[in-house]
């Protein structure tokens, strides 16, 4: 289902997991927890085909903003890092910038070469609506063109199951399982009527 | 031209490792006074460094930002009815109670509720403040950015393993023999206005421009190049409708780590050109150290405080001149204020990059 967006153009649109289901493909450089990872794989679901056709592939691309939404952040991190604390015990140099939400959209911004604002929030609201309202706000600043916007949430978080990490539609087989789920579109400027 | 228009900062509040107000941040940013000491809130034994800035007898963060908030409403004068009708921007580290967080701190401030929770690193604060700027623009009377962000065991430790932190006890941005950063306390609340809503009050500075862009680069590197701060820079200039020499100062991220502190240097020559030999610049996170998603507050409020003093802040901990930062770093003592505009530099991980430009009122 393509998002309702009435001031914002969806120029693609990806959901994981996909159908059917497949592993997150390894990130390099992070462990332990699939939140990299799943975002990673949004950004990869939605760009892939878009910048596949010539003529998008072609255009700047330094005017495209990455904005990141999630309620749990990187929740198995976060555990893992706070327990380790906790212990005493030392702390794996990786989760010092994999904790960052920050850290996965840079990976992606050197990756598609996205040169635009790159801003994380935790959602207040429903997480699609939050995302898509200041994606919206971030094209009217004009300091981007383009929003790469991601809802992500990783299994077992109550975030998982809101609409815009991408839960899987009422009735579905995957409804209720504990899956990562992400969103992403690629947005631009609504046209003018 | 500018292509906004002002925003007014009509009240700010502040706290740091420097004391509580306005008045301990200013003195220490103009002293060169750092508050770096031996970190007595957790354990630190089992770390490479066990130096941060922490404030003696901090209360919690939900508490503190209450009485941060609270402040800065009463600084800008604002009546029971006005922040009723003011929604609440708040920056802090992200978790999943962050949402929840935020909205009873703005129900202890009997604020409209909460806009947005800004969890995006040492950009979160900053960000805030630029959308708040936007959402001022297109309509919205009034705006508090709030943030914070005290030092805790798990950020301090994972800065610790990622060998981030300086070896030394301080924090020397821009300088030879520089060794890091150090973690600091910070929590600030800044009340923005459109022009219109803040006509019968005295603001303390205006929001003339702001910028954000990105790097493209590296997940926790910056671009060498500072290609994402120049744009950045370039951006808020542009809204400001200034050019490069009308700046008087630069409140840098420097934050003492030697790739970003020349990345941030790059970014200043390229985005200033010339000029970049005239403006005076240092990084306050000298005195008061990083405070991560609020920094950007932070060091906006100290800009601001410095402006109305006439007087621009030390580099403190600067030894001499590194050549791969070739500015006109204000070292030994503060200096008068040249111009009534100032930067606020902030980067982050991802390459994220904010410029706020502000002018004295």
């Amino acid at each position: 289902m393509t998002a309702a967006v009435t001031a914002l153009t969806v120029l693609s649109e990806y959901r994981w997991p996909e159908r059917p289901a497949r592993e997150l493909p390894v990130l390099p450089g992070y462990v332990l927890s699939s939140f990299s990872p799943l975002v990673a794989a949004a950004a990869e679901g939605c760009l892939a085909g878009y910048y596949a056709d010539e003529q998008a592939a072609a255009a700047p691309r330094d005017r495209t903003a990455v904005l990141l939404v999630t309620a749990g952040n990187d929740a198995v991190s976060a555990e893992h890092v706070h327990d380790k604390v906790a212990a005493g015990r030392r702390v794996g140099p990786l989760f010092f910038f994999q904790i960052a939400p920050n850290s996965v959209v840079g990976q992606l911004t050197a990756r598609w070469g996205l040169g635009g604002p790159v801003v994380c929030i935790s959602p207040v609201g429903d997480p699609l609506a939050d995302g898509l309202a200041e994606a919206e706000l971030l094209l009217a600043d004009g300091d981007a063109d383009e929003v790469l916007l991601i809802c992500a949430e990783q299994a077992g978080t109550p975030e998982a199951g809101t609409p815009g990490a991408g839960a899987p539609e009422a009735g579905t087989p995957e409804q209720g399982e504990p899956v990562d789920r992400a969103h992403a579109l690629l947005l631009s400027r609504g046209q003018m009527p | 031209m500018a292509d906004r228009a002002p925003v007014a900062v009509s009240g700010l509040a502040v706290l740091s490792a420097l004391g509580r107000g306005s008045e301990p941040q200013l003195a220490g940013a103009l002293s060169g006074t750092a508050a770096f000491g031996p970190v007595r809130r957790f354990d630190v034994s089992g770390r490479r460094v066990g130096v941060a800035a922490t404030l003696h007898q901090a209360g919690s963060l939900a508490d503190e930002l209450a009485e941060v908030v609270e402040q800065a409403c009463r600084d800008a004068g604002l009546t029971a009815a006005e922040r009723a009708a003011t929604p609440l921007l708040l920056a802090v580290h992200g978790h999943p109670a962050a949402a929840a967080d935020a909205a009873r701190l703005a129900e202890r401030a009997g604020l409209a509720g909460v806009h947005r929770v800004y969890i995006g690193a040492c950009v979160s604060a900053s960000t805030a403040v630029a959308d708040a700027a936007v959402l001022i623009g297109r309509g919205a009377d009034r705006v508090l950015v709030a943030a914070g962000y005290l030092v805790d065991p798990d950020q301090f430790a994972l800065f610790d393993t990622g060998q981030a932190l300086a070896t030394d006890g301080a924090v020397r941005p821009f300088s030879a023999g520089r060794t890091g950063l150090l973690l600091g306390d910070g929590i600030a609340a800044v009340v923005l206005e459109s022009a219109s809503a803040a006509r019968n009050r005295q603001p303390v500075a205006e929001l003339v421009g702001w910028g954000r862009a990105g790097d493209a680069y590296h997940p926790c590197q910056p671009a060498p190049d500072g290609s994402g701060l120049a744009r950045a820079v370039t951006s808020a200039l542009r809204r400001a409708g200034i050019a490069p020499d009308e700046l008087g100062y630069v409140n840098a991220h420097a934050t003492g780590t030697v790739l970003s502190d020349a990345a941030e240097a790059a970014a200043l020559r390229t985005a200033l050109g010339t000029a970049a030999d005239r403006v005076p610049v240092s990084s306050t996170k000298a005195v008061h150290g990083h405070a991560l998603e609020a920094s950007g507050l932070l060091e906006l409020a100290v800009t601001v405080l410095a402006l109305r003093a006439g007087k621009l802040p030390v580099n403190a901990g600067y030894l001499g001149p590194d050549p791969s930062c070739p500015l006109d770093v204000i070292a030994g003592s503060p200096r008068p204020v040249g111009s009534p505009y100032a930067l606020s530099l902030n980067s982050a991980f991802g390459g994220a990059n904010t410029a706020l430009l502000v002018r004295a009122a």
